[in-house]
């Protein structure tokens, strides 16, 4: 292609994103499925859930003792995450593994796959309100799924705090050493959600921005949201993990071992 | 009007998350300035912290995108 054609069809790209075909807040409806309304996010989810199973499946296929490839690989990332596991919460955080090891993987899949050229550019009609809208969406670019995720964290933490210090000890949490531990409570889930929201949704908005504004270093801001989207992971993975821990542990017992779950979680 | 108070939150938001920024990553600078084998066990905290200040920002980010709706 010539340069005036390359050019030109920059120019004609600028208009469009210009026009404000951008990332919309709310999570528009681009199919039903029986009684069910399923959402841009919903399908990217799926999408990013059968990208994850698929790959586990080649994985663990003809397991061997000595791994190879890709079994190689997926151990390598499983053994990362317990010994993060371990070093934060203890030797009794591996009973957290298998939640907080699968937000990580999601949440990364998620974000990395977003930015392919798939999401954001497909449309198709909607015929409710007559507008186009982009059949995937990065799936954590709406703060229902990242609330859903936080809420998730914030029920398994008040369950495994009954669980270790019972009905009676729960209560007592709740106010003895501290009245306003309601309130630190509440906030965990709100920021937790609106971090990730915020990080993956404001990335999205700025690569559509840069294309308006200069295509052709909108590769430079895709390499920000993917490392972005790695950080925002491993931050999510990483409170979850120590409000999880902080929950089983009663104030009364300060061992070494939580050292770092307290220090973080009190920033 | 509404343009303004968007403008305000992001830009009056944005100023403590880059204090905070710059003092961590210049604290993280002056660990490693005085012993410099560390360098690979301050990044990964110091990204974890980085990602908490600029949550904040996120937050007065999102409160902008919010008012113009």
């Amino acid at each position: 292609m010539q340069l005036s054609q390359i050019s030109m069809m920059a120019v004609a790209a600028a208009e469009e994103e210009a026009s404000g075909h951008g990332q919309s807040l709310s999570s528009d409806v681009v199919m039903r499925l029986g009684p069910f309304d399923i959402s841009n996010h919903i399908l990217s989810a799926w999408l990013v859930m059968l990208v994850l199973v698929i790959v586990a499946f080649l994985a663990t296929r003809s397991m061997k003792l000595v791994p190879s490839g890709l079994q190689n690989l997926a151990e390598v990332i499983v053994e990362a995450l317990i010994g993060l596991i371990e070093q934060v919460a203890g030797p009794r955080g591996r009973a957290f593994a298998p939640v907080v090891i699968t937000l990580f993987l999601f949440i990364l899949s998620a974000n990395w796959l977003g930015t392919l050229p798939i999401f954001e550019n497909i449309q198709v009609i909607d015929e409710a309100h007559h507008t186009e809208v982009p059949l995937l969406q990065s799936p954590n670019s709406t703060l229902n799924v990242t609330g859903s995720m936080a809420i998730i964290v914030f029920v398994l933490s008040q369950v495994f705090a009954l669980k270790a210090n019972g009905v009676g000890g729960y209560m007592k949490e709740l106010f003895i050493p501290n009245p306003l531990h309601i309130l630190t409570e509440v906030t965990r889930p709100v920021s937790l959600s609106l971090r990730l929201f915020g990080n993956i949704f404001a990335g999205g908005v700025l690569v559509h921005t840069m294309l308006g504004i200069a295509p052709f270093v909108t590769f430079a801001f895709l390499g920000l949201e993917l490392f972005v989207g790695a950080v925002q992971a491993l931050i999510f993975t990483m409170l979850s993990l120590v409000f999880l821990a902080i929950a089983v542990t009663p104030h009364a017992g300060h061992d070494d071992a939580h050292g770092d779950a307290h220090a973080a979680a009190h920033h | 009007m509404e343009h303004w108070g968007a403008a305000l939150a992001i830009g009056l938001g944005a100023i403590g998350p880059g204090l905070g920024i710059g003092y961590g990553v210049g604290k993280a600078m002056e660990a490693i300035g005085r012993n410099p084998e560390v360098s690979g066990t301050i990044l990964a905290p110091m990204l974890i912290g980085l990602g908490f200040a600029e949550a904040i920002a996120i937050y007065a980010l999102v409160i902008a995108f919010l008012i113009p709706k």
